[in-house]
Order: structure tokens, then C-alpha cells, then sequence
């Protein structure tokens, strides 16, 4: 299929490629490298001026500990509920037949609505039902939120469960806790470990819910956001910076648990 | 170990519930709650029908933001696809396998990353002595810095769309993975050209990942407010921006009057995609 093709388009395809790419990663990744800078003022550091300073300095923000402390506590709390709930939800996915359409538009359209209006919709809901704004209300807020992108990761990791398998064990005797149990769990654990990581991430990160459903103790983007907009500082970068890095090294570990249970022969 | 999995319809319960009363008596909240009466003597509200909220969305120019909110998605949604589906088609037919594997991952790694760190670190971009500045500055191009780059619609524009990116480029890459590639050679074969491939083959192939881009991104722009907040200029809003405001003084009528039109539009738009294209089936890839 390469034959022929006209380079000059390629190239521009290529460009385009790289155009976005750039757009997405050369921010965040200069704010890494400022992070890095001894200097107050944000700027690349020279190679030998590289410096873990302001990083060690985030160990005495007390307010950004706690809140880091806050956000992760609700983000396992919205991984495992929303782990569960979207295994629960493909898995009825999976059994149903004529109204699947209509089941997968009713979990993927929390994923719509936008942030704000949730948050403050929830909070309005919680304060009727006299539910104190606090841990528990964030987390129902986060839950909303991933359980859409749970469900997508889970539901695709369903393509590698052959109705064969099933029909399989059904006919050794099993019956469908053991075909669950013994079929298709092991064949979508990966999926459920991606979904777990990646509504992890999806909660640590979140803000507009949050800075709603949050009672006093704040979560840490909504932390995060008073500190950016009352003027920046080495520690703001920082802080951002190891968030960063945390993200991606999560994604990665994901993606490399992904790729490498699909080389294994089956 | 008799146990046996529950129906169909059992699985469905517990998701279900968190949708109704997490996702959906809210919204039920957000319906009734722009009809009642706001006093703005004691900023309490009053179950009194009254259509006052949306006779105000008229007044202080707040339509105005409502129409250039819808704008800015249609544009960046415009922009989102102009760039995702070349990097769509460069991943499933131009890189090798390696490669791809690579650029998948650097496309799945936005999704999980902070929008209120990437939005942030644009302003050290964009800034009087930011990057872009210093580097025009330094090659002789300006000499002085360029004002326009940060806090302005030019910045919340650049903002967004790195935000939304991946939005636009994961559909699309789903559909690219439907387009039989012996169709390209054959066309091919018979004597097309590169453009005449793209433009009868693989665009319309691929229209429901278009129409899915398009429809995520622009969702994603009606819906946000960090990148206003962090990049725009002095009064520069959009709707969620504008929520924020109204709520300051707890006026939920206006509030959730503006989040009712908000959501009308939203969901009018899934919903005709979704049946116009079929979301599920891009997504369900593998299922029998």
C-alpha cells in the first residue's frame, strides 16, 4: 500500500501529526523543566543548575499535602466503585441483546453533561437530602464521571471473550458464575486493572465537580487552581510537575500491562 | 460454588441507580429549579413557577455568551478534526507497527492528565516573556513582545484545542481501523490518486468517526471553564464561567435555567448523532 504514494502529501500528514502532538505535550512538558529551574523566575535551567529543590520544598506545604492526602483517598474510593459498577454494566452489556444500544447511550451519557453543571446540580441534590458536602459527595461526583470511560476500557476488553469459550464450558458443565469466573475474568483482567488506573487518574485530576461537591477540606486541583491564579510560584510547578509524571507513569504502566498480556499467545 | 451470575437485568441495577441518582434526578433538579423564583433580597429560592430565569438569560448580554460559547466549540471542534484525522491516518496507514504503538500512547496519556496543569502551563508559553515572545524576540522577528498571545480568545482557542484533541482523534482512529485497506488498493490498481483515495474512500468511511470527534470535542467546549479561566482576557466567558458568576450570589433559577438551555442543546446534538451514526457501534468493536 506504501507504493506510490505522493511524499509530499505524507509529509504534510506527517507534519500535521507532529503539529498536534506538540501542541499537546510541549506545554506541560516546559512547565516540567521549569520545574526544575533554581531561579524564581520560569525559564529552561541550564543542565548543571537542574534542581529537585522546589520538590523537596513541597514537602512543607502543608495545605497541598493534605489536599494531596484528600484526593487520593476519594480517587481509590472512585476507582473501585467505578471498577465495579462498569464490569456490572458491560457484563449486562454483554447479555443483552435488542435494547444493548439503549443500555450503552444510558452510561455513556453522564459523560456528556458538562462538569460545572453536574458539580452544582449534585451539590444542590445533597444539600435537600441534607448529605454534608465532604468526602462522600465528591466521591458520587467522580463516580459519574468515570464510570463512562470504565465501561468503554472494560467493554473493549470483551472483544477477546469468545462466545465459543463460553458455549465451551457451558458444555463441560459449567454454569455461568464458573464461566465468569473461570472464562471471562482472567480473559478481562487487564481491562478491569486499565479501567481501576484510569478512573484513578480521571478522579486525581478532576476539578469543576469537585469544587462543588467538596466541603472544607478541598481536593488538590481545586487546591491547585487558588495557587495558579493568586500568582505562580517554583512550588505551583512543582507540584504540577510531579502530577505530571505521576499521569503518564501510571498511563504507561497501563498501556505496557495492555500490550504485553496481547503478545502472549492465547 | 453454585452460585449463579444474576440476569441481565440484575447487572443493570447497581450502575443504574448511580445513574438515576447521581446523573439523573440532578438533572431532574436542574429542570424544576429554573422554573421556581429566585428573591434576590434574601438569595433564597421559592417553588414558585416562574419563567423569570429564562426571560433573564436575555438580559446583560448573557445570550451573547451562550452564542459565542456555541462558536468557540464549533471552531475548535473544526480545528480538533483538521488535525485528529491526519494523525488518525498517519497512525493506522502510514506508521509501522512500533511506531503506532508509540503514537497510541502518546494519545491515551492526555486523557488521564490534568486539564487545569496543561491549560496552566500554556500561560508560561504564551506569557509577555513567555516561549513563543522570547523566541521571536531572539530571532529578530519582533521587537517588541506580542500582547494578544495570552489572556485573550486567541489563548482560550490554542487552550482548548489541546485539550480536546484526543477526543477527535480516538474515534476517528476507531474508524480508520474499519476501512478495508484491500479497497485502498484496489483503488489504487485501477489508477487512484492519493487525494482522489482520501476523498472517496476513506473520508466517507470514516464519517462516523468524524461525526463522534466532532460531537466530543464540541461537547467538551460547551461544557468547560478551566481554559477561560486560566487564558482568557479580563471578561472573557463562557457558559460554565457564566454559571459560576450567577451562582455567586446563589441565584439556582438563573443558574439552572442557563444549564437547561445548555443541556437541550448538548443532548439534541447526541442524540441525533447517536442515531444518525450509532455510537455504540464504534465503540463495540469485537462484539459479536
Amino acid at each position: 500500500m506504501m507504493r506510490g504514494e505522493g511524499t509530499l502529501s505524507r509529509a504534510l500528514i506527517w507534519t500535521i501529526t507532529c503539529l498536534g502532538l506538540a501542541v499537546i505535550y510541549a506545554p506541560p512538558l516546559y512547565l516540567l523543566g521549569v520545574s526544575f529551574n533554581p531561579a524564581l523566575q520560569p525559564a529552561l535551567p541550564h543542565v548543571a543548575d537542574v534542581t529537585l529543590k522546589w520538590y523537596l520544598a513541597l514537602a512543607g506545604e502543608k495545605q497541598l499535602i493534605a489536599a494531596l492526602e484528600q484526593s487520593l483517598l476519594i480517587a481509590a474510593a472512585t476507582a473501585f466503585a467505578a471498577t465495579l459498577l462498569s464490569l456490572m454494566a458491560a457484563l449486562a452489556y454483554v447479555e443483552l441483546h435488542a435494547r444493548r444500544a439503549a443500555w450503552f447511550l444510558t452510561v455513556l451519557l453522564p459523560m456528556f453533561v458538562p462538569g460545572v453543571i453536574q458539580g452544582l446540580a449534585l451539590s444542590a441534590v445533597f444539600q435537600r437530602a441534607g448529605v454534608k458536602a465532604g468526602l462522600l459527595t465528591v466521591i458520587g461526583g467522580h463516580l459519574l464521571w468515570a464510570l463512562p470511560f470504565a465501561f468503554i476500557v472494560i467493554l473493549t476488553s470483551f472483544g477477546v471473550v469468545r462466545r465459543s469459550y463460553l458455549m465451551a464450558a457451558a458444555d463441560l458443565g459449567a454454569n455461568r458464575w464458573q464461566q465468569f469466573r473461570d472464562v471471562t475474568l482472567p480473559l478481562i483482567r487487564p481491562g478491569l486493572v486499565s479501567a481501576f488506573i484510569f478512573s484513578f487518574l480521571l478522579s486525581l485530576n478532576e476539578f469543576t465537580r469537585a469544587f462543588y461537591l467538596a466541603g472544607r477540606q478541598n481536593t488538590l486541583p481545586v487546591v491547585l487552581f487558588g495557587k495558579m491564579n493568586s500568582g505562580a510560584s517554583p512550588t505551583i510547578y512543582a507540584m504540577s510537575g510531579a502530577i505530571f509524571l505521576l499521569s503518564v507513569f501510571c498511563v504507561g504502566l497501563v498501556l505496557a500491562n495492555v500490550l504485553l498480556k496481547r503478545r502472549q499467545p492465547a | 460454588m453454585n452460585r449463579r451470575l444474576p440476569p441481565a437485568f440484575a447487572l443493570m441495577a447497581l450502575p443504574l441507580l448511580a445513574i438515576l441518582v447521581l446523573g439523573f434526578l440532578p438533572l431532574m433538579v436542574v429542570v424544576v429549579w429554573s422554573v421556581w423564583t429566585w428573591d434576590p433580597l434574601t438569595y433564597w429560592i421559592r417553588p414558585d413557577f416562574n419563567l423569570g430565569s429564562y426571560a433573564a438569560i436575555l438580559e446583560a448580554g448573557r445570550w451573547m455568551v451562550i452564542v459565542s460559547t456555541l462558536g468557540k466549540a464549533l471552531l475548535t471542534a473544526l480545528i480538533c478534526l483538521l488535525i485528529g484525522w491526519p494523525t488518525a491516518y498517519a497512525v493506522h496507514f502510514l506508521a509501522g507497527r512500533r511506531l503506532s504503538l508509540i503514537l497510541l500512547a502518546l494519545m491515551t496519556v492526555p486523557f488521564f492528565t490534568s486539564y487545569l496543569i496543561r491549560s496552566f502551563s500554556w500561560r508560561l508559553v504564551l506569557g509577555r516573556t513567555g516561549v513563543v515572545n522570547d523566541l521571536l524576540i531572539h530571532l529578530g522577528l519582533l521587537s517588541a513582545p506580542l500582547d494578544w498571545l495570552l489572556f485573550s480568545n486567541f489563548a482560550v482557542l490554542v487552550g482548548l484545542v489541546a485539550s480536546c484533541l484526543p477526543f477527535a482523534t480516538f474515534p476517528l482512529l476507531l474508524s480508520m481501523r474499519r476501512v478495508d485497506p484491500v479497497l485502498l488498493v484496489a483503488a489504487e490498481d485501477l489508477g487512484a490518486g492519493f487525494w482522489t483515495r482520501l476523498s472517496t474512500i476513506v473520508v466517507p468511511l470514516t464519517m462516523p468517526g468524524i461525526f463522534a470527534g466532532f460531537l466530543f470535542v464540541f461537547v467538551m467546549v460547551v461544557g468547560s471553564s478551566t481554559e477561560v479561566q486560566m487564558l482568557g482576557g479580563a471578561g472573557a466567558s463562557i457558559v460554565s464561567v457564566m454559571i459560576n458568576d450567577v451562582m455567586r450570589v446563589a441565584n439556582y433559577p438563573l443558574a439552572f435555567a442557563i444549564s437547561s438551555v445548555v443541556l437541550l442543546v448538548i443532548f439534541s446534538v447526541v442524540l441525533a448523532g447517536n442515531a444518525r451514526f450509532g455510537l455504540a457501534r464504534l465503540f463495540g468493536e469485537g462484539q459479536s
